[in-house]
Formats: C-alpha cells, sequence, structure tokens
C-alpha cells in the first residue's frame, strides 16, 4: 500500500512539478511567491515528452514517449504512447491508472482508493505553486545559462526512493525543459517536454476517457 | 497409525502419474539421436520486456522488466521498474548467492526475489539437472526430462504447431510453473507466457522490448 502510494506520488511529482513550472516566465532566483501568484494564470498546460531511464543494468537509456494534459483545477492526464501503453487519468476527486492489455485499455486493479487520495492532496500543493510550502521537499534556485530548481525530499517516506528531483528551466522560451529524478547514482529518470501548449482548449473527454 | 505412510505412500505415487508419459525411442542409438529442445540463451543478454501479471485470469498491472543473464556463468542481473520509470526491485545472483539492491514493498519479500529469480532461471538457463528421459509426448510433441539437485522436475517440449513449452514439477510431480513461448519464428522471447500455480494462481505475459547481445561493457563500466 504504502508503495502503491509512494508510486502515485512518484507519477504526480513528475506531472505537478511541470503545471508548477509552466508559468516560470518571471521567476527570478529567489521568487517562489512570484511562482506562486503567476500559477494562477494557468488554466490548461499541454505537452509531449520523451523519457529517458537509466539504470546500471541498462547499456543506453530506456526510452518512453508520452503525452501530458493538465485542466485546472485538478484535472491531469499523464499518457504514455510507448512502449508500455499507461494512462493515469485524474478528474476531480477520482484517480485511475489504464493499462494496455489485448488491445484495450483496462483498469489497473493494484491501486487502492486511499493512496490515491492522500496523492491528490500531495498534488494540490504542487499545483497551487506552493514549491517552497510542501513539507515533503526543500526547494533551491540556481540561476546560470537556465535556471535550475533542485528538490530535496524531507521526509521519510521518500528515503531510498528518490535522492533529489533537478528542473531545468529555459531562460530563452521561459518554459520547462526537462526534470530529473535520480533514485541513486546510477539509476535516474530524465523527461524532457517539447512542444508546451499553455491554455490551449482541452476536450474534456482526456480526463474521463482511456481510450 | 500404520496406515499413515501407506496412505501418503499412495497420495505420494498418485501424485507422480501428473508427470506426463514420455515414449521413448526404442532403441538406445535413436534415444541417444534425438535433440532436445532449446528455447535457452546462448550467450549473454539483455532482454526488456513488458509485463502484465494476470491474477486468476484478470489483468492486474503492467510493469517492465530488465533481465540480464549469462548462461556460461549463471549470472543473473534483473529490475522491475514502472512505466514511470521507478525501479521497486533490483537484484543479482550468481551460482549461489544472490544480493538485492533495491525491493520496495510488495517486492521486498525474501520469497519474491528467491522465486523471481528462479523464474528467469527456468525460462532462460537450460536446466541444470540431469536428463532422466527423451522421447515424445502421446500427441507426438519432442520432450526432454531433468531432474533437479532439489528433486523437481523439468520438461522441456517442442511441438511443429504448439511451439515450445517448459514445466516444471515438483518432486511429487504437482506443476508449479509453466512458460510458453508464444513466437515460433524471429526472436523466441518476443512473447511468453509464464503460468505460476500457487496458492494464488497467477501468470505474467511478456512482450519484448528489446533485446540485445551483451559483450563486456558492464565489466567496463565498473
Amino acid at each position: 500500500m504504502r508503495t502503491r502510494c509512494n508510486l502515485y506520488i512518484f507519477v504526480c511529482i513528475i506531472a505537478g512539478i511541470f503545471l508548477v513550472l509552466g508559468s516560470l516566465n518571471y521567476a527570478r532566483a529567489n521568487d517562489f511567491e512570484q511562482l506562486r501568484k503567476e500559477s494562477a494564470n494557468i488554466k490548461t498546460i499541454q505537452a509531449h515528452f520523451v523519457q529517458k531511464k537509466s539504470l546500471k543494468i541498462l547499456s543506453k537509456p530506456l526510452i518512453s514517449e508520452g503525452r501530458f494534459y493538465y485542466a485546472a483545477p485538478d484535472s491531469f492526464r499523464w499518457e504514455y504512447f510507448k512502449p508500455l501503453r499507461n494512462i493515469v487519468i485524474a478528474n476531480k476527486n477520482n484517480t485511475k491508472r489504464y493499462i494496455a492489455s489485448g488491445g484495450k485499455m483496462v483498469e489497473d486493479k493494484t491501486g487502492g482508493a486511499q493512496a490515491m487520495k492522500i496523492v491528490l492532496n500531495e498534488v494540490a500543493g504542487w499545483m497551487s505553486g506552493k514549491f517552497n510550502q510542501n513539507p515533503s521537499f526543500a526547494a533551491t534556485i540556481n540561476e546560470g545559462a537556465n535556471i535550475k530548481i533542485t528538490l530535496t525530499p524531507t521526509e521519510k517516506s521518500m528515503t531510498g526512493m528518490i535522492e533529489k528531483i533537478e528542473i531545468i528551466l529555459s531562460k530563452k522560451s521561459a518554459t520547462v525543459q526537462s526534470v530529473k529524478i535520480i533514485e541513486s547514482a546510477n539509476n535516474f529518470t530524465q523527461i524532457n517536454f517539447d512542444n508546451v501548449e499553455i491554455n490551449k482548449a482541452i476536450n474534456p473527454s482526456a480526463f474521463q476517457d482511456a481510450q | 497409525m500404520k496406515g499413515i505412510p501407506l496412505l501418503i505412500l499412495i497420495i505420494f505415487l498418485f501424485s507422480c502419474q501428473t508427470l506426463p508419459l514420455i515414449n521413448s525411442p526404442v532403441s538406445p542409438v535413436d534415444e541417444k539421436a534425438l535433440t532436445c529442445p532449446s528455447p535457452f540463451l546462448k550467450e549473454k543478454y539483455r532482454l526488456v520486456h513488458a509485463i502484465e501479471t494476470r491474477v486468476t485470469g484478470d489483468t492486474q498491472s503492467a510493469i517492465i522488466g530488465v533481465t540480464m543473464a549469462d548462461p556460461s556463468t549463471r549470472f543473473i542481473s534483473c529490475a522491475i521498474m514502472t512505466a514511470e520509470g521507478m525501479v521497486l526491485f533490483e537484484a543479482e545472483s550468481g551460482p549461489g548467492t544472490l544480493k538485492i539492491t533495491r525491493a520496495l514493498s510488495p517486492f521486498d519479500s525474501a520469497d519474491f526475489a528467491k522465486n523471481m529469480i528462479e523464474d528467469i532461471k527456468l525460462i532462460f538457463f537450460t536446466p541444470e539437472g540431469k536428463i532422466q528421459k527423451k522421447g515424445n509426448l502421446p500427441d507426438g510433441a519432442a520432450i526432454c526430462r531433468y531432474l533437479e539437485g532439489n528433486g523437481d522436475w523439468i520438461d522441456v517440449i517442442t511441438d511443429k504447431s504448439e511451439g515450445t513449452a517448459i514445466k516444471r514439477y515438483s518432486s511429487a510431480g504437482i506443476l508449479k510453473r509453466q512458460v510458453k513461448f508464444n513466437k515460433t519464428t524471429g526472436n523466441i522471447y518476443q512473447s511468453i507466457e509464464l503460468q505460476a500455480n500457487e496458492v494464488l494462481n497467477y501468470s505474467l505475459l511478456m512482450t519484448l522490448i528489446e533485446a540485445q547481445p551483451v559483450e563486456s561493457e558492464l565489466l567496463q563500466k565498473e
């Protein structure tokens, strides 16, 4: 149950970070408050992503590809097209994962309702831009050629799961470039985003239909 | 009380009858000439599979499994991760050794790691035991039966139409695992189905994402 919960947190962190950072146009090195205000302007976000998983056992990263949708205040869809078709849909207080089986999408039966509820509470903090107010992570910002935000878990529940999360923002385009989730020195996930579209209409079925 | 050992013996003998009957060639020369089916790795390989888990036929979840297996040393390195890339389990095993580097619940029981390594060996490695019998099943499929050190029996079967299968039986002849290679042409590891007969029966449907022979890059990395 705890792992399941942590797993959803893991998924949602990826999504949540992206949501919040979509509005970093005016964020400066220590301006978390500004960031929180700007995130209020976001109604929808959608983007394509490429995920590269590096692990000691792999000679080259395992590449996954997918698309992400968000609509304020609490709807999101995180979808992998390949290599493992998989969708997480959250709509209002209802979060479900679907997997491809026999040519159709079926609900993952291992998730628990309680875990999902906990996760939604976790995500709510990220969505409202409360970077430095989430007690689960300590946040720092470094400004160089790009803006780098580093999140370090503070809670024991994340011990042995996530070492830190690094988010790179492009100064030029003012959008998130990549998120790197470091589980250990040889085990990390890099997600690169492209074709980011903010406040473009999203069909509501994206948050209801897994097909 | 005297009846109990007899009862156990009867049960044991009855159980043994679940091992399929093998028709061996009449001539020892013919038996020697019979080639055993071998769906096993011939060299060190790295394989990445999408794994769908089913319990009593119902799809439960899907994960990604990475296996690096060396048939010459019987060394196995493996990992299980979610689609999001979160590693749930990571372990290495050599002859007589098992090192678990990461195991999150529910993959953190000692039995899970041991059984998983045994399943990987069953799928990818030639059985360690001696061949006890060669021949054909009543339906004509070619079969070789191995007796493992712990008393388990392993049948490796090839049928022209059904493809290749591996079955593991307990020493009492109870079917414990069944591996079916669903693809008869191309990469034999493209689609593998493992059925486990436990207290709660489950099956794993493994679909190959990528496979590559491993040179010595892991050693170089280290």
